[in-house]
């Protein structure tokens, strides 16, 4: 799966590098360039774990001076599962 | 490499593609430039089609493009050219595509054979419905959503009333949103918000009343919070019964007890009064005084003094406000001095909070009144605004008008000339509309799990889109006695139209498999009152067919049989669908139903009655063009025009010239609004002895209501598995507790075995416990009180007594 969001930070600056210090060694987490604000900063995640997304997008949120993240772009292609819940053997349809 | 290939180079150069699609499309937002998707289905290495579509879960409405690749979707983005969203998506939007490929969608009819289901054709499927209709039809019952598109809920309206002469149709809006619209009808005389999202970019405070859009309008609280990356001065306030991730963004946190928002409505109203610093202007000008008429109780209540209201509300000091609400009488100052200051834009959110209460018309109406009362109302920013939870609660369950008392356009079954305009359009005969109301929702279902014998007059109900099977309150009253062999119900009989097997379908008679999202056309209205229209993209799996579909091929075999109901005054079908020849096509008949746009045809249809209550629309082929447009839509020198912000001079079309402000729709026929009173009242059950905590029930940001769609999705389930019920450290060790212990809790209505989350996504007080709704695995409404509010109806999931011990 590949994705791209978008990490908006704290108005009071410096906190960019937080971000890239946080991926520093995953080469899944691509950041690009920052405006001239440097205040949303884009990303893209391309990774094969199932759960890369969500793991990604809840430690940017928890990113010293990320204010809000959001989603942008979503592939979604083979590599995701697309399993029933595992609640769905509660039917008996047959 | 384990046996696995190699990806190819054209597999490599495909997956760079897509990745510097990714980022670019990001770095657009970001960066604030222009940017658009479709452009690249011109790249050789794409091979990617991009439409448009509102996303398929909340009601905020955000435009998502819809990639598709050999008939499937491969890829979401958030939509450069949409107003909501600005291209932004939450952690939803991740997977909306995901939602539509779950292994086990339904694909065939299933009829119930004892213990099991058997397949049976659609003839066969169509034939059943129409025998139980045929045999009893004042005992049937459509039960619907805000899922329903404008067309789908139009076609059941007319199918119930003006076929059938049944107003049995009622959706599960009922149970989110029916006291949102109560309050507007009581206060302007006309449903839906005056403002928009546009306010949310102006004002200088946000206050959310019982409300959580961090979590469950994302990209609406997202757009404030850069508001605040870009240096602009905004103040948050979070009043709320449990600490969530919104509290967390914003610099007041006001905590309150159950119903303490019917006391800082009024301790607020009480300081603009006694401070001198309500808008006397705009209040003398615009503004009525009104206050329940206990003799006769009704939505518009009796005519009250000024002076009636300033004594009404002088026992609402500060103090006593921190005595019912439990906060400190200084925080309701800070709120007084905030709406007393006219320097500011004030802008309050609301949505389930405020609604599922039993005094929810009440709350509703204050807290528009607190903005009347102090003018903060009428300009951008300054705004008293409900969100919804469903992406078409407001287009299809409140214009097109799907609940028992109601017909399209704001219109109403109890009023003569309403019920004659109706037929008029529909080209029914006179009296072909029943006068009566139908039975609400909660009524529905009490009366479909009491036997015939013994009063349940109701005796199929079908169901589509929806799945109340989890969501009613007190399951185990209104819907679980459906499965018990005991419970004398032998005659019943449960239609579930749905995409998965769930909570519903596992009672149910008939199954039949329904398109959802972009399977099929689609026209729906989100919270800012922005119609959106998208067109099919992908074909359905299997059997699975058009809800609207559906409808009108039960009518159409209810017209074979002759059913009077099924034709209109000149003997034709009442779905009679022309093309562009004026020749019937017969699209009751599946391989026909594409021929030509049945949802244009029907929403052209429905647009006449838009214009009864200024909620005018445009025509279909604008919405084609547009990423939605706010109602009332006019034409204006031959451009369709859409209105920010309503009874508004200078924005609203229908403001007469020189008039400021006016209510055109007022209930007291003067252009004014009424601002009302009402006490505060205890919730309908509080802790005692026997039950000392009180639940509170919500959502998850993970999952979309119920979690029939976003629980088949491998990544959201992972990252929100299943129910919890949050508590709070101290009570936690009282009960000798810890993070995933399981408790027993029980309500006077049921109970539950639940792990414990201590410290987790939120933060309840002392003596409130907390738990979603989305897990079908644990349903919380089996506890859950069906207690409601006596105007909208709307039972209350934040307030039900409970007890709770380790097990």
């Amino acid at each position: 799966m590949i994705a791209s969001v978008v990490a908006t930070l704290e108005e009071d600056g410096g906190h960019v590098q937080h971000v890239a210090d946080e991926f520093a060694d995953e080469p899944s987490v691509e950041i690009g360039d920052v405006g001239h604000d440097a205040r949303r900063v884009p990303i893209t995640i391309d990774s094969p774990a199932p759960n890369a997304l969500e793991e990604v997008t809840r430690r940017l949120q928890d990113c010293r001076g990320v204010a809000f993240v959001d989603v942008v772009f979503v592939h979604f292609d083979d590599e995701s599962e697309n399993n029933a819940a595992a609640h769905a053997g509660k039917m008996n349809h047959s | 490499m384990n046996g696995e290939l190699e990806p190819t180079a054209e597999a490599i150069q495909r997956r760079q593609f897509i990745k510097a699609t990714a980022m670019a499309a990001a770095t657009a937002v970001a960066g604030g430039t222009n940017f658009t998707l479709p452009v690249l289905a011109d790249e050789p290495a794409a091979g990617v089609q991009w439409e448009k579509a509102p996303c398929r879960f909340c009601g905020t409405g955000c435009h998502v493009q819809v990639g598709v690749q050999e008939g499937k979707v491969v890829a979401v983005a958030g939509d450069r050219n949409a107003e909501v969203n600005k291209g932004l998506l939450c952690v939803k939007g991740y997977h909306v595509g995901s939602a539509l490929y779950g292994k086990d969608r339904l694909t065939r009819p299933l009829l119930r054979d004892g213990d099991r289901y058997r397949e049976i054709s659609w003839e066969e499927a169509i034939k059943t419905i129409a025998d139980r209709i045929e045999a009893a039809p004042e005992r049937f019952a459509f039960y619907g959503s805000g899922q329903w598109t404008i067309p789908e809920g139009y076609a059941a309206q007319k199918f119930m009333k003006g076929g059938l002469s049944n107003n049995h149709i009622d959706p599960n809006a009922r149970l989110c949103m029916a006291s949102a619209v109560t309050g507007f009808l009581a206060t302007y005389g006309v449903d839906e918000p005056a403002g928009c999202y546009d306010d949310l970019d102006e004002c200088d405070v946000l206050i959310m009343w019982g409300n959580n859009p961090a979590e469950m309008h994302p990209v609406l609280f997202s757009r404030v919070i850069d508001r605040r990356s870009r240096g602009e001065k905004v103040t948050l306030i979070d009043i709320g019964t449990r600490r969530t991730r919104t509290t967390d963004a914003c610099q007041h946190y006001l905590e309150m007890k159950g119903h303490g928002d019917l006391a800082i409505a009024n301790g607020i109203a009480h300081l603009l009064i006694k401070n001198g610093t309500y808008d006397r202007r705009f209040v003398e000008s615009f503004c009525n005084f009104k206050a329940s008429d206990d003799e006769n109780p009704n939505l518009h209540g009796k005519a009250i003094s000024f002076d009636d209201y300033r004594k009404s509300l002088e026992p609402y000091t500060p103090e006593h406000v921190e005595e019912l609400s439990g906060v400190p009488a200084d925080q309701i100052r800070m709120l007084g001095d905030l709406f007393g200051n006219p320097k500011l834009k004030i802008t309050s959110l609301w949505c389930m909070g405020m609604n599922q209460h039993t005094r929810g018309t009440a709350v509703n109406s204050l807290v528009h009144g607190v903005h009347l009362l102090s003018g903060h109302f009428g300009t951008p920013g300054n705004a008293p605004t409900s969100l919804t939870g469903q992406p078409s609660a407001c287009g299809t369950v409140r214009e097109v008008g799907t609940l028992a008392h109601a017909l399209p356009g704001g219109r109403v079954v109890a009023n003569d000339e309403h019920r004659h305009q109706s037929e008029e359009f529909w080209n029914v005969p006179t009296g072909r509309i029943n006068a009566i109301p139908g039975y609400h929702t909660v009524k529905m279902w009490e009366s479909f799990c009491t036997p015939t014998d013994k009063g349940g007059d109701i005796g199929t109900i079908w169901v589509q889109v929806t799945n109340p099977g989890q969501t009613l309150p007190n399951l185990n009253k209104l819907f679980n006695p459906k499965g018990d062999s005991k419970a004398g119900l032998e005659d019943k009989f449960l239609i579930v139209s749905d995409v998965y097997p769930t909570a519903t379908t596992r009672l149910a008679d008939l199954i039949l498999p329904s398109a959802m999202w972009v399977e099929k056309n689609g026209v729906v209205g989100n919270s800012e009152r922005r119609t959106q229209q998208w067109f099919k993209m992908v074909d359905p799996p299997g059997d699975a067919r058009d809800d609207c579909w559906q409808t009108i091929a039960v009518a159409h075999e209810l017209f074979n049989r002759g059913m009077a109901g099924m034709k209109d005054r000149d003997g034709q079908f009442l779905f009679d669908v022309k093309d562009k020849n004026a020749r019937s096509v017969p699209v009751w008949d599946w391989e026909h139903y594409y021929d030509v746009n049945v949802d244009e045809q029907l929403f052209e249809e429905y647009r006449q009655f838009s214009r009864l209550k200024h909620k005018d629309l445009a025509p279909y082929s604008e919405y084609v063009k547009a990423r939605g447009l706010r109602w009332p839509v006019v034409e204006i020198d031959g451009q369709w025009q859409e209105t920010h912000f309503r009874f508004s001079e200078g924005f609203d079309p229908y403001v007469e010239p020189g008039k400021e402000i006016q209510f055109y729709h007022s209930s007291t026929h003067d252009d004014r609004a009424q601002i009302w009173f009402h006490p505060w009242i205890a919730p309908a059950e509080v802790p005692d002895d026997d039950y000392p905590f009180m639940l509170c029930t919500g959502r998850v940001l993970e999952h979309w209501h119920s979690g029939s769609m976003t629980r088949r999705i491998p990544e959201l389930s992972r990252a929100m598995p299943g129910g919890y019920l949050e508590i709070h450290a101290a009570d936690a060790a009282a009960h000798d507790l810890r993070n995933g212990d399981k408790v027993k809790i029980e309500s006077r209505r049921g109970s539950l075995v639940i792990p414990v989350w201590i410290n987790g996504r939120g933060q309840p007080p002392r003596g409130t416990v907390f738990i979603p709704f989305f897990d079908e695995t644990l349903l919380v409404n089996d506890l859950t009180l069906d207690a409601v509010d006596p105007f909208s109806k709307q039972p209350d999931y934040k307030k039900s007594a409970v007890r709770i011990r380790k097990v």
